[in-house]
């Protein structure tokens, strides 16, 4: 290996890229970086919704390529003349890429693996790529619990490296939001994610039915959405279904911009979710002083710390939770904040980089 | 002989360890350590020891778990005895350090003191133990070279466990039961549960003769630091006359048993009618010891038959001059130990229940130590296998050719249906017969994988055999190679048979009765002295020096008694029909097996069984 270590990440997204699996890479590439053991990194994602900015030094990355062909020609066109140390491999799916350019390289190969799409025993080549790994990185307890059950590798090279809430999420005034969208003195339910038809696992059908029994038993709650995608009409009508319509809304996209006012004017955060690699969301609105609330389930229980951050609720169990966290007074936000930080900022998530990396490197 | 645990979190995510969890897991162990306990927390509290003591060496409250070095730089707990301990301590006290204690835990203190993890290489003795490095902010875990004392780890991704024990783990509440294929299919091949895994994938066994480190990084992966075919392969490269040869184990088995002697507390001995524990009973009494309290068990349904171990056990412990106690064990309270024996079994053994009543003897006896015999077979050469493994590889090994043997085989199921019923082994001859890791599967297999193929989940059993690489654990186990035929049989039958089943039987039975079990045929240094006579060991001549190894010889009946085992009548205790003719004990230990699967087992881990 070279004194500092060159660096190869095949990425789905990163810089440039939207969603949770875009900002994990975003973070882990911009901690590497700053490691001292490591010299240049090149990043190839196969997507990037916009242009590339905010790049740290020392790290390049080229131009997306969607189609998989062309990816993998381009991939192994950069990585055999420059042969990297690492290749870091960004989600499983290209992990036969990885292995691939690894063996030839004679690199080392790390491979990151995030939640659902690890759930199912993976195809012969996945597996068999993840097998032949350096480290494999996992979000979460959970997930690295379910690599572990259909891949061999020794347990202490299957490492859990969560992710991190970026320093622009901090309590604040949330009136503004609050006002634009004219909630006067209801209590807000907030839940942000994509209303993929694939992704019902988020859990927004389960708030939906219970509105009407919050609002029984006192409770003035008005339920926003987050989000856009082709589930949103199954949404709309389970809260036609439910005569709850009038209390559920719909907010669209929301810009990266508006995001940290809109959990800012929120009272609760939820998503009772039941396949959760590892929840940033949670992060995120906890980060904004916002109390949350998560199923007790899957890698939603890592961003909740088993209910020591947030509320981790037994399905059955989500309606007293959300009345309980309604009834309490409102924690301080300074104290919620400090918690999350001290174990999911930034300071904690660059040391962790360094200290797993270290095998590597 | 003690219970130890620790929690430590690692990961700056994780919450501290809950003090619940460290003494559920702590007190799960209660057996193991009735005369004291502990719990100590590092200052930020994000790593916590316990401990449950039996005290045998130093018996003062001074020598109480977790201790604590002088320096406050570590914190160890430990479970085993160290038997040159005080040769260590006076080293360690001529370069300048200062003992409080009169016990050998001390010692692991000022010893990680001075040599850091390399301590490791100084031990004589059976051990599990864990240090925390205060400075380094991390964990160092050791076992002994056979694995004589368990070490069980649980690593989530965030917080680090450890204990004595599986089942104390799971005790705590925090490590998950996901089933560990490969310890399932483990089980039904060999009747244990292979190191390093267990029956759930969540926790592992550190493996025998390793050390790991854990800091905030995560633990690492275990590191060998000796191998019992490392020591063989060494001591080939020495070339020792037969005379040589029996002068230099003889005087190495006395040592042994000597320092196997070193206690604040009284040693006893289970006594059988062979040869091993007989002559440990005469080295014993060499070695200076008056007053032997001997036990042997004795059953009805074996008097008059030659597996009835009291009257010659009886005429060795006159001979020897040893207060001999002869329990005898009934079916009737084999069935009302059953729950207990199930419930103390920390993972499934088909073996185990003459262990078991010999440690309750033990106990009531009023012991609270006693040498076992255990482990001579495997140094000695006293296994079939080790006539059997060479003749079949030699014969044998012109079949192995890729796919070869298990087209033999197939054919043999077609042209005779019947064999694979009445001889399932003889189908897997040509298959696996030809190579040592292939033979010796073939002999020490309760089932063999074709078996298991029908009667396992299928999927189970594709992952578990994946993930378990039985020909590839044992190829590792005589590599390097130990340098003779005896040497890789010795190495195989000690780095599987030994480990897996008799030490982890020896432990839980013995624990479960708050007695040490004592193993001197078992020891580092024994095995490092007869490595250069392996070779020259072969056939009986092994046996037949331990025979002479008393200066009073044992007397010729128990050298030429042909070898019976040390069992128990479990088909006359577990059968319904009284006048059931015996089958031969392969099919005993298969209908226990199963027995065993059923009652303990296939329910906690929901996975499917036979």
């Amino acid at each position: 290996m070279r004194a500092r270590a060159h660096v190869l990440a095949l990425v789905t997204e990163a810089f440039g890229g939207g969603g949770g699996i875009a900002q994990y890479n975003r973070d882990f590439l911009r901690a590497l970086s700053t490691l001292p053991a490591v010299g240049q990194i090149d990043v190839l994602p196969r997507l990037a919704k916009d242009a590339p900015s905010d790049m740290p030094e020392r790290v390049a990355q080229y131009a997306p390529c969607r189609n998989k062909v062309a990816y993998a020609m381009r991939a192994l066109l950069l990585a055999l003349p420059r042969r990297p140390d690492i290749v870091f491999c960004g989600h499983l799916f290209m992990a036969p890429l990885g292995v691939l350019i690894a063996r030839l390289a004679r690199a080392k190969l790390v491979v990151q693996t995030h939640g659902i799409e690890v759930w199912d025993r993976p195809s012969a080549s996945q597996r068999s790529a993840v097998e032949a790994a350096e480290l494999i990185l996992s979000v979460s307890r959970d997930t690295r619990g379910r690599v572990l059950t259909w891949a061999s590798n020794p347990p202490e090279r299957c490492v859990v490296l969560p992710n991190t809430v970026g320093d622009e999420f901090t309590p604040g005034d949330g009136s503004r939001t609050r006002d634009k969208l004219g909630l006067g003195s209801q209590k807000v339910l907030l839940s942000v994610s994509r209303l993929d038809a694939r992704q019902r696992y988020k859990g927004q059908d389960r708030v939906i039915p219970l509105i009407r029994a919050l609002r029984d038993r006192g409770h003035d709650v008005v339920y926003l959405i987050g989000g856009s995608g082709d589930d949103q009409p199954r949404l709309e009508q389970l809260a036609q279904a439910n005569g709850v319509l009038e209390w559920v809304r719909f907010l669209g996209d929301v810009p990266d911009g508006e995001l940290v006012d809109l959990y800012r004017a929120a009272d609760v955060y939820l998503m009772p979710s039941s396949g959760e690699g590892f929840g940033i969301v949670f992060l995120e609105a906890m980060a904004c002083g916002v109390p949350a609330i998560g199923l007790a389930l899957g890698g939603a229980n890592d961003a909740l710390c088993d209910g020591e951050l947030g509320g981790a609720a037994r399905p059955e169990d989500l309606l007293g939770s959300i009345v309980a966290q309604l009834s309490a007074p409102r924690p301080e936000p300074e104290d919620l904040v400090s918690r999350v930080r001290s174990r999911f900022g930034r300071i904690a998530f660059e040391s962790r980089v360094a200290r797993v990396m270290e095998t590597c490197l | 002989m003690c219970g130890l645990n620790g929690l430590f979190a690692y990961q700056p995510a994780a919450s501290p360890p809950a003090r619940a969890e460290l003494l559920a897991t702590r007190d799960h162990m209660r057996a193991r350590g009735p005369d004291g306990f502990g719990e100590w927390w590092s200052e930020d509290r994000r790593c916590a020891l316990g401990h449950r003591r039996l005290a045998i060496i130093d018996l003062s409250d001074r020598a109480s778990q977790p201790m604590v070095s002088e320096e406050d730089a570590s914190v160890v707990v430990f479970n085993g005895e160290i038997y040159n301990f005080p040769t260590l301590r006076a080293d360690l006290e001529r370069r300048g350090r200062r003992f409080r204690t009169n016990s050998d835990t001390e010692v692991l203190l000022h010893l990680y003191a001075v040599h850091g993890c390399e301590m490791v290489h100084h031990l004589r003795g059976m051990f599990a133990f864990a240090i925390w490095d205060v400075a380094r902010r991390g964990l160092f875990l050791a076992r002994d070279l056979y694995g004589i004392k368990p070490l069980y780890t649980a690593n989530d991704g965030w917080t680090f466990r450890f204990a004595s024990q599986v089942k104390a783990l799971l005790e705590g509440g925090g490590v998950s039961r996901a089933p560990e294929p490969a310890g399932v299919v483990g089980f039904h091949l060999f009747g244990s549960v292979p190191e390093p895994f267990t029956l759930y994938r969540d926790i592992r066994c550190l493996p025998a003769g390793h050390t790991q480190w854990i800091d905030a990084a995560g633990p690492r992966e275990p590191r060998r630091y000796a191998g019992i075919a490392d020591i063989l392969a060494g001591g080939a490269k020495a070339s020792l006359s037969s005379v040589e040869a029996e002068d230099t184990v003889r005087t190495a088995i006395f040592d042994s048993v000597r320092a196997h002697l070193l206690a604040d507390v009284e040693v006893g001995l289970f006594l059988s009618s062979g040869i091993d524990s007989g002559a440990l009973l005469g080295l014993m009494r060499d070695a200076g010891q008056s007053d032997i309290c001997a036990i042997t068990l004795s059953y009805d349904e074996y008097g008059g038959t030659l597996e009835d171990e009291a009257p010659l056990a009886a005429k060795l412990a006159l001979k020897y001059g040893a207060r001999h106690v002869i329990r005898r064990v009934t079916r009737q309270e084999f069935r009302e130990d059953l729950p207990r024996i199930l419930d103390a079994m920390d993972q499934p053994s088909i073996d185990g229940v003459n262990s078991w009543f010999v440690a309750k003897a033990g106990r009531e006896a009023g012991l609270k130590v006693a040498l076992s015999g255990v482990g001579g077979d495997e140094l000695l050469g006293g296994y079939p296998s080790f006539r059997d493994l060479p003749r079949w590889t030699a014969w044998l090994g012109l079949f192995v050719v890729p796919g070869l043997g298990m087209a033999l085989r197939k054919l043999a199921k077609t042209l005779a249906p019947g064999l694979g019923v009445r001889a399932p082994k003889a189908l897997g001859l040509a298959e696996y017969g030809g190579t040592y890791p292939g033979a010796y599967l073939l002999r020490r297999g309760l089932f063999l994988p074709f078996e298991l193929a029908d009667q396992l989940d299928p999927d189970l059993f594709a992952e578990g055999m994946r993930r378990l690489k039985p020909l590839k654990q044992f190829a590792g186990e005589i590599t390097p190679d130990p340098g003779s035929v005896f040497g890789r049989v010795s190495a195989l039958e000690s780095a599987h048979y030994l480990k897996n089943q008799l030490l982890r039987d020896a432990d839980w039975t013995g624990m479960a009765h708050s007695l040490e079990v004592r193993t001197p045929l078992v020891d580092v240094q024994l095995l490092s002295a007869v490595a250069p006579a392996v070779s020259r060991l072969s056939g009986s001549v092994g046996k037949h020096i331990l025979a002479n190894a008393p200066s009073e010889p044992l007397p010729t009946e128990v050298v030429e008694r042909p070898k019976t085992g040390f069992g128990v009548p479990l088909w006359e205790w577990v059968q319904v029909d009284a006048d059931a003719a015996r089958p031969n004990k392969g099919t005993v230990s298969r209908s226990w097996a199963v027995e065993l699967w059923k009652r303990n087992c296939a329910a906690p881990i929901g996975a499917s069984a036979l």
